[in-house]
């Protein structure tokens, strides 16, 4: 197991034109021996070039990628001692489950002892390893509950089948670092979560220093010792799952991190007041100090209250579409600061009913303050 | 859709006239293979008909065709299929090799000047053989190659431009992400062409390995060229020697039998590797 750090490691693809395109940023990350390592981010914001440069599979083109204190900007991917699950899982089709998950061990012995000790009477010293080998992938199938699956080939496996193959393809070579590129994306919602349960076990088991690829957010939460969010190429913050949430770094990660996303509304701040399309709301004494300025406005679904039309302090509303999810209700509500969602126990929404006139407060000590801009900071 | 009786009879008469079409000069050379000199003769020249059945079979054309093949009794025979083995089995695992592997280099390897070249290759098959037949004799020769198997079975070892093709387009449509994790999994390129993906592409290996091999085994014109002694000639030219030797017709029905003979190799062959070929031809039509 291995720390992984990177230093303004940044991906530039030249076009056959010469235009050039920035998909990775100056990344700084430092990832800790086993900690499980998550970056997040929309499509295209250069989380799978990011890994894949960890990898060795796509060359970084600037700054430095170290595992376990050694550089290896220019060391192959198979010389790195790193295991990759992709997408697709990427089993050999041709290989039952059994070679599969031997074929990384077999070529790595294949280049220690080659043909030369083939030939110059390793044979028994072949024979141990072939028997090591086999136990390891017996323990492995084991762990994974592969056992009954071994001679079976890719194409006779389910979809959840398929992905706990390519995990115990990666966990028998026992690698310094696991990579993985949305291994779950391919599985349907159910089996999703219960892989993702079994994958966060598993890394508890291995103590294995894991780097993580997603763009579901609620996938990057549940699994992540620290979250990495990107977005553009660029870092946007890299801290854990909770303070990710609870603190955003950027309006970008408000609005990224969590279901339903945030309420953000651009306006203008004044003397402690909010205002924005000419609806003004009072955060309180504490915000006067920010002084006059424009920003946006975030709160969560869930921090918002629904009170009678037109009180004091709120937000006029009528109601455009009332989601029951069993526990709790999603609200989506029309008011002059555009469309708001507000996230209600299932309880306090019963009587509520589309087309109903409310009003819309929060609790401004739950506010977030952005400055202006797609990935304005924190206030 | 639902046949009525009518289309179904217009249906198999069409099938019927195609495969008779098709079917007729095989049936035909077998027939005459079957029949006695004279008989055979009178159908050649168009002087008599020629029976559905040959009337009194003469299965001792065989044994007199392999006899009489090259100038020595038995052994011509012998020499004959044995060239033809050789050479057919280097150029197909020739052609296999080279074309798969270059195949893999066009599709999956990034090097300046990718996407020229294979202008270039694609465009090598537009040459017709016949124009650069001299040039490459007069090459051959001063290689001191004439009249070994050098010049048949060398040139199919630096690939063939339509399989490359084929093999190219095959193996782009396999996902990047095996060779990614061969790669991790510690393979160079030459041991992920030959362990990941050449076992991958068999459809495609079917489909060089039986057109090279037919075409191998039925060439006439590159041994006849290039080789020139009875020892070193291949069953397609040995079976000219008939029409050679004695001049005129009189030994048709020795030629037709030895025909026969040649031909079987290719239609074993054919129906063997059949299911993976069909396989192979279908898959290239949907996502060629």
């Amino acid at each position: 197991m291995a720390n992984v750090t990177l230093t303004k490691v940044g991906k530039v693809y030249t076009g056959d034109g010469g235009a050039s395109f920035r998909a990775v940023d100056a990344v700084d990350l430092s990832i800790k021996d086993g900690e499980f390592c998550v970056l997040v981010g929309p499509s295209g914001c250069g989380k799978s070039t990011t890994l894949r440069m960890i990898a060795g599979l796509e060359e970084i083109s600037e700054g430095s990628l170290e595992i376990d204190g050694t550089l290896v900007n220019d060391v192959p991917a198979k010389d790195r001692d790193i295991a990759f699950v992709f997408q697709n899982y990427a089993l050999y089709p041709h290989l039952t489950v059994a070679q599969n998950i031997a074929f990384g061990l077999e070529t790595r012995r294949a280049h220690r002892s080659g043909l030369v000790a083939a030939l110059t009477g390793a044979g028994s010293a072949r024979r141990d390893e072939s028997q090591a080998i086999h136990a390891r992938v017996a323990e492995v199938s084991k762990t994974l509950g592969l056992d009954a699956l071994l001679h079976r080939y890719p194409r006779e496996l389910s979809g959840g089948q398929r992905q706990r193959v390519a995990v115990g393809r990666a966990i028998a070579r026992d690698p310094k670092v696991f990579l993985f590129d949305e291994p779950l994306s391919n599985l349907d919602a159910r089996l999703r979560i219960e892989t993702r349960t079994e994958l966060r076990m598993l890394h508890r088991r291995l103590a294995a220093t894991i780097v993580y690829v997603t763009h579901d957010q609620e996938e990057a939460m549940t699994l992540a010792d620290r979250l990495v969010v990107m977005h553009k190429g660029r870092v946007q913050q890299n801290a854990s799952a909770q303070e990710c949430y609870e603190r955003p770094a950027n309006r970008f990660v408000a609005g990224f991190i969590g279901t339903p996303p945030m309420n953000i509304i651009d306006g203008h701040l004044k003397a402690g007041t909010f205002t924005a399309n000419g609806v003004a709301i009072a955060l309180g004494a504490e915000y006067a100090r920010l002084g006059d300025r424009a920003c946006a406005l975030g709160f969560r679904p869930d921090r918002v209250k629904l009170v009678a039309p037109n009180t004091a302090g709120s937000v006029a509303a009528s109601i455009a579409a009332v989601e029951r999810l069993g526990d709790r209700t999603d609200i989506a509500l029309d008011t002059s600061w555009g469309r708001l969602v507000a996230r209600l126990d299932a309880d306090v929404a019963r009587s509520l009913r589309e087309g109903d006139a409310a009003g819309v407060s929060f609790d401004s000590s739950h506010a977030h303050l952005f400055e202006a801009g797609e990935c304005g900071g924190r206030i | 859709m639902k046949r009525t009786p009518l289309t179904n009879a217009i249906l198999w008469f069409v099938l019927i006239m195609g495969t008779a079409a098709f079917i007729f000069p095989l049936w035909w050379m077998t027939v005459v293979s079957f029949e006695t000199p004279q008989r055979a003769e009178a159908a050649i020249t168009g002087s008599a008909g020629i029976a559905l059945f040959p009337p009194n079979p003469q299965f001792a054309n065989y044994a007199n065709a392999v006899r009489e093949t090259g100038s020595v009794p038995w052994m011509g025979f012998v020499d004959a299929l044995s060239n033809s083995i050789v050479v057919t089995v280097l150029v197909v695992l020739g052609t296999v090799i080279s074309s798969s592997a270059v195949g893999y280099a066009f599709a999956r390897l990034r090097f300046r000047g990718r996407n020229p070249l294979f202008l270039v290759m694609l465009g090598t098959m537009m040459l017709p053989g016949q124009v650069t037949m001299i040039p490459l004799f007069l090459l051959f020769r001063q290689f001191g190659w004439i009249d070994t198997i050098m010049p048949l079975v060398v040139p199919a070892f630096f690939g063939n431009a339509f399989f490359i093709f084929m093999y190219r387009q095959f193996i782009a449509q396999i996902p990047e992400s095996l060779v990614e994790a061969a790669r991790v999994d510690g393979l160079g390129h030459v041991a992920i062409w030959w362990r990941i993906i050449l076992p991958l592409c068999r459809p495609v290996t079917a489909i060089c390995a039986v057109f090279t091999f037919i075409g191998t085994w039925n060439d006439f014109l590159g041994p006849l060229i290039y080789l020139h002694s009875d020892e070193s000639a291949t069953l397609a030219v040995a079976l000219n020697g008939f029409k050679n030797q004695y001049g005129g017709l009189e030994d048709v029905h020795l030629l037709m039998a030895l025909s026969v003979l040649t031909m079987i190799p290719c239609i074993v062959l054919f129906i063997a590797a059949q299911k993976t070929f069909v396989e192979g031809l279908a898959r290239g039509a949907v996502k060629g």
